[in-house]
């Protein structure tokens, strides 16, 4: 009994849907930014390489300017360059596009450890200082409510800018012309040639986007959560968005809850005094989660119709 | 016969010029931070090859080192291959393989007593079965409901992964009082090395037990054979080839579609499930944490798309990553390079592999009118899957 009575003082902790909420964030940005390049056609897998280079880069910003916006301005715009490449190969080479976000990643991940050997040398690329993070900032009035203030208004910038920007990517796909576009564009590109759209301006607006929302999370885990980089830091993060992405069956709202089901696993274990699971074991709930629910189990999860396939005009 | 080798040469043009585009544009990557891409490469080729040694390194060493890590890839190259061959996408290589280190460790671990007569092939038929359920997941769920086996896989990866860390880290098969380790499997389950673990037996100038080229070559030439043959030589090599070129036709054909992805993705995960026990067996003799970070499975993507699917190419794609990957380490002891340019070098390969840099660059170079949609290896092979979910009637 006394087990029983443990999770629940567990679950009545405002702390624990903190963290929550916090790991959601992290997750959801990428996921974001997979729905809007798969909902215009361009299947994306590397959000795990965007994030690792946004992360890094973001950390090296911050350490030679020490000033944590341009810092995570600079991550942002290397994710949306490693994007730019994805974007290129895939669209302008029409290359397989999971070849290519394999290649990202791999890249990515080579790429970094490489230049911080080059730049740093074998030691460590240093830490950055508590006043360079990006703050957790408490929104005044609101933060006094109890429980929910501490849930909802005690958080870190980028878990504001993360919510704001769910609602924004959810209306501009479902409730503006742009959005319309993208979506045609991913489910018909031929059609939506022949109607005056340009597929290719879509499809390279989508994937960059995906990129610099990528490269944000990666600042956000390097100098928010954490305050340094380390080689590999995202640890299938990036997967795990993209499982989020499928597992919401490519919407806003539908990934932003698979985020929150999958941060809550992160939170139990970050609080794991009470629940004796393997961490291990609860790391490998998003991919058993999302392979249930790729089985059918709850409802199928189809992707847009032209995800993955290179447009080129004048075939079909 | 001066067809055949322009046909032969035409065939490798597209691998060869990516692999010198990567190193071109890695050259350009070690010096813009500074560095000597000469030096950096001299050490690729000594740590692969044993040429060119600045520091004496041992010619026989490197090169027995270069053949431990090609066994594997040739067999994860196969896994990768076969499915491109029928228009699926394993990138769950290293997830099939893992299940198969996970299955051989146990089995090992468990009858260490037996003799190896009885208990060698029961951890490598145990290795493989475990790859080929990993594997067949992802089949059983494309060929059913249609689910991507792209996304299945990456995920199946991902359980592998933590299923490898649960198991060894706090979890049974951990070694008690170990860390991050199993207990080694028994000696009846150990893959023979070629020379004798004699140190008193000197051979090129070292002592017999530093070559660690074992008895797993073989099998992974003879899985090169066996690939080969299914592929041209079968009747279910047939199917997977018609299913690959295009579903539709196959069906009409009366080929069954779901039955054949299924058999395609149980066999390809066997390959690289024996991958991983071949690796356990042969290598390790235990589980440890030097799996969490293995990229065999990955690398196989790039061995089966630069090798053109076929068993020779496979081959000699294994032989050049195995090099690099044996290269990287003497490369960073002697020129001051990190290892990880290997793995960008191998991430512009699939750049340029993928995306075909060449052909479509040659095209507007000539002025041509604009090249016809060339698409690359793999992409060719996965529009036509991604079309339609198999034993889709309507479309």
């Amino acid at each position: 009994m006394t087990f029983l009575s443990d999770i629940a003082h567990l679950l009545i902790t405002a702390d624990l849907w903190r963290a929550t909420l916090e790991a959601a964030a992290l997750l959801l940005l990428p996921a974001l930014g997979g729905v809007i390049s798969e909902r215009s056609g361009v299947v994306n897998i590397a959000m795990e390489g965007m994030m690792l280079t946004g992360a890094f880069f973001a950390v090296v910003a911050d350490l030679a300017l020490h000033n944590p916006w341009l810092a995570a301005l600079v991550g942002i715009a290397a994710g949306g360059f490693m994007a730019l490449i994805h974007a290129v190969v895939s669209i302008r080479f029409r290359a397989d596009q999971i070849v290519s976000g394999i290649a990202i990643n791999i890249f990515a991940a080579g790429m970094t450890l490489f230049l911080v050997n080059r730049i740093y040398g074998l030691q460590d690329i240093g830490h950055v200082g508590q006043s360079n993070l990006l703050p957790y900032v408490n929104i005044p009035i609101l933060d006094q409510i109890p429980f929910v203030g501490r849930v909802l208004f005690q958080q870190n910038v980028v878990v504001y800018a993360a919510l704001i920007l769910l609602v924004l990517v959810n209306i501009v796909l479902f409730r503006t012309r742009l959005g319309l576009r993208i979506r045609a564009v991913g489910e018909h590109p031929q059609a939506a040639d022949t109607a005056g759209i340009n597929v290719y301006a879509i499809r390279y607006g989508a994937v960059i986007t995906s990129g610099l929302l990528s490269g944000l999370a990666g600042a956000f885990l390097a100098i928010g959560i954490s305050n340094t980089f380390v080689p590999n830091m995202t640890d299938g993060r990036g997967y795990i968005a993209l499982a989020a992405m499928i597992f919401g069956k490519w919407r806003p709202f539908g990934a932003f809850i698979a985020c929150l089901i999958f941060g809550f696993g992160q939170a139990i274990y970050d609080a794991n005094s009470v629940i004796h699971v393997s961490q291990y074991l609860l790391s490998m709930l998003p991919y058993v989660l999302t392979l249930i629910v790729l089985a059918g189990i709850v409802g199928r999860s189809i992707p847009p119709a032209s995800d993955g396939i290179p447009y080129s005009p004048g075939t079909e | 016969m001066p067809s055949t080798v322009r046909h032969a040469a035409g065939g490798m043009a597209v691998p060869i010029g990516s692999v010198v585009f990567a190193f071109l544009v890695g050259g350009v990557i070690v010096a813009a931070t500074g560095g000597d891409p000469l030096s950096a490469y001299a050490g690729l080729l000594c740590g692969g090859f044993g040429l060119a040694c600045a520091n004496g390194e041992n010619t026989a060493l490197q090169l027995s080192t270069t053949i431990v890590f090609f066994i594997p890839l040739i067999m994860t190259g196969v896994a990768v291959a076969l499915p491109f061959r029928a228009g699926l996408f394993n990138i769950g290589a290293e997830g099939q393989l893992l299940a198969g280190s996970v299955a051989c460790t146990v089995i090992g671990v468990k009858f260490n007593t037996l003799p190896a007569p009885i208990l060698l092939p029961m951890v490598l038929v145990g290795g493989a079965l475990a790859g080929a359920l990993w594997a067949g997941i992802a089949g059983v769920l494309k060929a059913t409901i249609g689910a991507h086996e792209v996304v299945t896989t990456i995920m199946l990866n991902y359980v592998a992964q933590w299923l490898v860390r649960f198991l060894i880290v706090g979890g049974p098969l951990q070694l008690p009082h170990g860390f991050s380790v199993s207990s080694p499997i028994g000696a009846g389950a150990r893959l023979p090395t070629f020379l004798p673990n004699d140190n008193s037996l000197i051979i090129f100038g070292l002592p017999a037990g530093v070559y660690r080229v074992h008895t797993g070559l073989l099998i992974a030439l003879a899985a090169l054979a066996v690939f080969a043959f299914l592929l041209w030589r079968t009747s279910l090599g047939y199917e997977i080839r018609a299913v690959g070129q295009s579903q539709r036709a196959a069906r009409y054909a009366g080929i069954n579609v779901p039955r054949t992805i299924i058999v395609t993705m149980l066999i390809a995960g066997a390959f690289s499930g024996l991958a991983g026990a071949i690796q356990i067996a042969g290598v390790d003799h235990n589980l440890s944490d030097k799996f969490f970070n293995d990229t065999t499975g990955f690398d196989a993507i790039a061995v089966a798309l630069l090798g053109l699917g076929s068993a020779v190419g496979i081959l000699l794609a294994s032989i050049l990553f195995g090099a690099l990957h044996a290269g990287g380490s003497v490369m960073q002891a002697d020129a001051g390079i990190s290892s990880s340019l290997v793995q960008v070098l191998q991430a512009l390969i699939l750049f340029s592999i993928a995306a075909n840099f060449l052909r479509v660059l040659g095209g507007r170079f000539r002025r041509r009118p604009a090249a016809p949609a060339s698409q690359a290896p793999g992409a060719a092979l996965m529009t036509e899957a991604a079309k339609a979910p198999p034993g889709d009637g309507q479309t």
